[in-house]
């Protein structure tokens, strides 16, 4: 079932839009287990050249309890962070929405960001890396909920 | 003949059974004339009311998750973790044991008496979260909609399945080895390594079921074995966790990253998606158990260099499963796309092994433990040009 209002990308409403469907579709998420961390999902320029969209969700448990854009003060906040471009972003939220909620075999956050490219994963603790790892089912049920609401797209997107 | 040698082994051990129970006989033969003459008078010890000075009374009170482990251990009679392991018998942490020690049995093979053997400061949260990730390979698995791919590609992954089926019973067998080994006092890591070996058997299933989803098993490999066998016979608990869980776990979740990206069906990205985080709990506690083991080690010096001969040696070891054409090339073929793009495949080979390596040599940073200038496996892939 798709909602009728649009969401736009980039943007931290789209995040949260995310953080609500997951809280609202809990016993998927107790099925897939706890989660427990926070992560960085960072559009590149997504205000222009060289200024990205940081939003930092806060999981807990089988629930995203906390959405936010990252101010400076939130720079070390993060376990890790999933970034990549808008093109990047817009091609894999079209497939998933497309695949009514399962994106196409080249278009999984792991495919993607398995060669550093063109997601890119970075953390700066090795262990806080595998968090990435730990959860990923988790993080891609996430992102697939994207389905459910229809994206319209900045046009640098 | 077999059966012969088979029945004499059973009949001997049942001697030496009979032998060492009837040894000990005096000891315990001696609590069960003693109670059942209670039993038999009608009296009633009730001697179990009494919890003496044990601080029972306080009431374990369970956190958001549920009741855990650290919840528990919040209370100051559930006993505490100690550094030496003395009870080497059930006697539970926490239960009033102490007026009992000398009449109950020492068990032998309670060996791993040091926590620093064993402990990992992530251990519990992972023991949590592996019982909460945990995923059923019968059901969970889309199966009915597996397709039918070329024959190339259909047999660069039952092979690759096959690998996978060989090497994941390890990371069972290894922690089992070990586990009848640790004392009840290390209660949350047995509890741990119980998970991992339940991940790996559901591994192990996983992957044997893909193989004959798609035709069956194909080659087993014999550097596949060396690699195992290197594993397995490791001198110490922490040397032998060094060496699955963090150089070879971290290999596995490498290929299983790998693995999910090459897939070309729905059903095999989300075999190896569930199994990635599975292995990416046991690299955690690797990591922190390496790290554990060497901030706490007498001499952490000799520690260190006594962990870099074991790992010159284990290194090589593991290099000899991934050289394994077995492995490489169905891979490769995953890879490229076909049989015919194997040699393009085969770049990606190599960019997955510099990132390999360069993971390998971080979590090997990040337990204390610097391993750059020493590794024995080359940064970059040996065909790389």
């Amino acid at each position: 079932m798709t909602e009728a209002n649009p969401v736009p990308f980039p943007s931290l409403a789209w995040f949260a839009k995310l953080g609500e469907r997951m809280n609202a579709d809990r016993a998927r998420h107790e099925h897939l287990g706890y989660v427990d961390c926070i992560a960085e999902f960072a559009v590149r320029d997504a205000y222009g050249p060289g200024r990205p969209l940081r939003a930092q969700v806060t999981f807990v448990e089988f629930s995203a309890v906390d959405v936010r854009e990252a101010g400076p003060a939130d720079a070390e906040r993060a376990d890790f962070t999933l970034e990549a471009d808008p093109k990047t972003w817009r091609v894999m939220i079209e497939s998933i929405a497309k695949g009514k909620g399962r994106p196409a075999l080249d278009q999984t956050l792991n495919y993607l960001s398995h060669f550093d490219s063109p997601f890119r994963v970075s953390a700066a603790d090795p262990l806080k890396r595998d968090l990435y790892f730990r959860y990923n089912q988790s993080l891609q049920e996430f992102v697939n909920a994207s389905a459910q609401s229809v994206t319209v797209f900045d046009e640098r997107g | 003949m077999a059966d012969i040698a088979e029945k004499s082994l059973s009949v001997a051990s049942i001697a030496a059974y009979e032998r060492e129970f009837g040894e000990s006989a005096h000891e315990w033969a001696a609590i069960l004339e003693e109670n059942a003459e209670q039993l038999k008078r009608g009296r009633y010890s009730l001697h179990w009311l009494d919890p003496k000075d044990s601080g029972w009374g306080r009431r374990a009170r369970p956190s958001s998750r549920g009741l855990t482990y650290a919840d528990v251990n919040q209370l100051p009679q559930s006993g505490e973790l100690p550094k030496t392991a003395t009870w080497r018998n059930f006697a539970p942490r926490g239960s009033i044991r102490e007026p009992y020690r000398e009449r109950m049995p020492v068990v032998e093979s309670y060996t791993v008496l040091d926590r620093d053997e064993v402990w990992a400061d992530n251990v519990i949260e992972l023991y949590e979260e592996a019982k909460a990730r945990q995923w059923n390979a019968t059901r969970d698995i889309p199966w009915s909609e597996l397709e039918r791919l070329p024959d190339d590609l259909e047999k660069a992954t039952c092979q690759l399945c096959t690998f996978l089926t060989e090497v994941e019973f390890v990371a069972g067998d290894f922690p089992a080895k070990w586990l009848y080994r640790i004392p009840q006092d290390f209660l949350e890591v047995k509890s741990f390594l119980s998970t991992q070996i339940m991940d790996e058997a559901r591994h192990q299933e996983v992957f044997r079921k893909r193989a004959f989803a798609g035709g069956g098993l194909l080659h087993s490999a014999p550097g596949f074995e060396w690699a195992l066998k290197a594993i397995l016979d490791a001198p110490t608990h922490t040397m032998g966790t060094f060496l699955l869980n963090l150089l070879g776990e971290g290999l596995v979740l490498s290929i299983f990253r790998s693995g999910e990206m090459i897939a070309k069906t729905h059903v095999d990205k989300e075999i190896f998606r569930r199994c990635l985080q599975d292995e990416a709990r046991h690299v955690s506690y690797g990591v922190l158990e390496l790290k554990n083991s060497l901030d706490h080690a007498p001499d952490h010096d000799l520690a260190i260099e006594e962990l870099h001969r074991f790992a010159d040696v284990g290194e090589l070891v593991i290099l000899s499963a991934f050289s394994e054409p077995a492995l490489v090339e169905p891979l490769a073929v995953l890879l490229g796309g076909s049989l015919d793009k194997i040699d393009q495949g085969m770049e990606g080979m190599a960019k997955l092994w510099a990132m390999f390596i360069a993971e390998y040599l971080q979590r090997c940073d990040r337990a204390g433990f610097s391993r750059d200038e020493r590794c024995k496996i080359p940064k970059q892939a040996i065909w790389a040009k």
